[in-house]
């Protein structure tokens, strides 16, 4: 028999940025019920970061604060409530899925006919030896705190990494007066001239990237390119930058906060298998295939309709042409910024560097149990080496655990730690045990 | 323009309307927020409750503080303290 559901609903939607959005007013439009859960306090998600305080608002006249009125439009137009301070968690063993309700206290039930999943990215971030100390912050969160706030952190700062985020990044923090000392880049975008070529079927990237690259070069910030970080240390109070150029050339660079990205991929740690079977679980926006705002919106679109196909009991299609385009925009960007040398540093990588983040096991222990008589796989090395089982459930670590297993055993294709450890989110004990007492009263 | 305040292990830390308490500790100059039950460092690093670096104990509850919006004088205490 059914067990009773704090909420019960036609449809969920898990995260409230681009995608979420889009899905929740579709999936109203449609006719259906939908609840919108969202962890922050705001909706927003990556992109559409919203600032505290919502009479500061974002910039008037910025093109990003008008793609999300009208997306917010849409939500309020659909009488969509948003359940915000909700961390999904899962599907459990009876179909109801569990949300940690942050207001509450608690965690809530939801009996659903499908579930959109929509939790975005994470950035992809090299391990690099003092990439653990206080002060070394992602690129992204540097954004986050920046968009949050309308202020940058207390002295200087230097980017490192890969792609195009870290220019964006750099232009922001000029555009508080606050431009970073260095912007560290692995690749070197003005050497791609073919690819630079076929970034002109993309005009709406090149203007926003030149923007970004003025406003850069007018703040007087080198931009090093075909160049690596390759350690982080402390001194005197503050961080000490390495910097290796093309040549192998060394320089350091002092600097109060270190910025890393080496690129996005999808946040699809810990979440339900997409079901065959109510409820159905899809995934939409950059949590399927991490491909920019714009994918995501679109994506999130075609999810909800995909979903009322399921429902419907008409044959499912997932179709989206702007999904497409922003999957070519994001190939031409991935060859435009190809790393100058291939491997990211990790063969070169000290024993003693952390890989694990969340319990500091470090490279060194990698290797030596891929150095065992016998060959471990990626179930022991997940067990008995604890790689990927601390609470990012791998979300820092699992590619660059797989990467030094393949440069380990070259020829060898390994796989994946699975990404597959319910709940999606560590969840504090006192929540769950609440939820069981009311499901046995 | 402040909102008010809460206490970081005791002592008052100000925060704006609106904002998370890790953007509080931040621009207070608190980076280092202490280590877990594992013994690792705790502090702000990916700013979207992805890495779980960054948590504190509120209320007896274990939270990402980048995830948490600051209220007035609330207890914010470091885990390690948290679980002695
Ligand atoms: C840190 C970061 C910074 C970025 N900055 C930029 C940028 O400046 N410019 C740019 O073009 N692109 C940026 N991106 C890429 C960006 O992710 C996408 O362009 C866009 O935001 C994707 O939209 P989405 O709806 O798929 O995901 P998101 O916008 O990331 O939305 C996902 C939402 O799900 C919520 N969520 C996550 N887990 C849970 C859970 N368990 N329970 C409930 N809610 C949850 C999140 O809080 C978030 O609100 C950034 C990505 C990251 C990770
Ligand atoms: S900084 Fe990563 S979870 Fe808060």
């Amino acid at each position: 028999m059914d067990r009773p559901a704090d909420i019960v609903c036609d449809t969920l939607v898990v995260g409230g940025g681009a995608a979420g959005v889009a899905a929740a007013a579709e999936l109203c439009r449609a006719g259906l019920t939908v609840e919108l859960a969202e962890q922050r306090p705001a909706l927003g998600g990556a992109y559409y970061r919203q600032p505290a305080g919502r009479a500061a608002g974002m910039q008037a006249g910025d093109r990003r604060a008008r793609q999300w009125s009208r997306l917010e439009d849409e939500l309020r137009r659909a009488a969509v409530t948003p359940r915000l301070r909700h961390v999904f968690l899962g599907v459990d063993t009876d179909g109801l899925v569990l949300l940690d309700d942050r207001n509450g206290g608690r965690v809530r039930t939801v009996r659903t006919r499908a579930v959109i999943v929509a939790v975005g990215a994470v950035e992809r971030v090299l391990p690099r030896p003092g990439w653990q100390l206080d002060g070394v912050v992602t690129a992204g969160g540097l954004q986050m705190l920046i968009k949050e706030t309308g202020e940058a952190p207390r002295g200087d700062i230097v980017i490192a990494g890969n792609g195009p985020l870290a220019v964006a990044l750099a232009a922001d923090l000029a555009r508080l007066g606050r431009p970073p000392v260095a912007v560290v880049e692995a690749g070197d975008p003005l050497a791609r001239p073919l690819a630079a070529l076929r970034m002109a079927a993309f005009p709406g990237l090149v203007a926003e990237a030149a923007a970004h690259l003025v406003r850069v070069r007018a703040a007087g910030t080198p931009w090093l390119r075909g160049s690596r970080l390759t350690s982080i240390s402390r001194e005197d109070g503050r961080l000490l930058a390495s910097i290796e150029d093309r040549n192998g050339a060394t320089r350091r660079i002092r600097a109060d906060t270190v910025a890393l990205h080496d690129g996005i991929r999808p946040n699809d740690f810990g979440l339900p298998a997409t079901a065959r079977g109510e409820p159905f679980v899809l995934r939409a926006g950059d949590c399927r295939e991490a491909l920019g705002v714009g994918a995501a919106e679109a994506d999130g679109r075609a999810a909800a309709r995909e979903a009322v196909a399921l429902l419907t009991g008409t044959a499912p299609r997932r179709h989206a042409p702007e999904v497409s385009r922003q999957r070519r925009a994001q190939a031409v960007l991935g060859a435009l910024f190809k790393p100058v040398r291939d491997d990211g540093g990790l063969a070169a990588l000290p024993d003693e560097t952390v890989l694990c983040r969340c319990e500091g096991r470090t490279v060194g222990q990698l290797r030596a149990m891929l150095t065992e008589p016998d060959p471990v796989g990626p179930r022991e090395i997940k067990l008995n080496g604890r790689f990927g089982m601390g609470s990012c459930q791998g979300r820092f670590c699992a590619d660059n655990v797989q990467a030094l297993i393949a440069a380990a055993r070259p020829g060898t294709v390994a796989g994946p730690l699975s990404r597959d450890r319910w709940p999606a989110r560590p969840v504090l004990i006192a929540a769950l045990a609440a939820e069981e007492e009311t499901r046995e009263e | 323009m402040s909102a008010g305040s809460f206490l970081w292990k005791g002592v008052a830390v100000p925060f704006r309307e609106g904002e998370s308490v890790a953007a509080a500790l931040m621009r207070a100059g608190i980076r280092n927020l202490g280590r877990d039950g594992a013994g690792a460092g705790l502090r702000y690093f990916c700013g979207i409750g992805a890495c779980q670096n960054c948590v504190v104990s509120v209320g007896g509850s274990v939270v990402e503080a980048c995830l948490t919006p600051a209220c007035e004088g609330m207890a914010v205490e470091a885990v390690e303290m948290a679980h002695g």
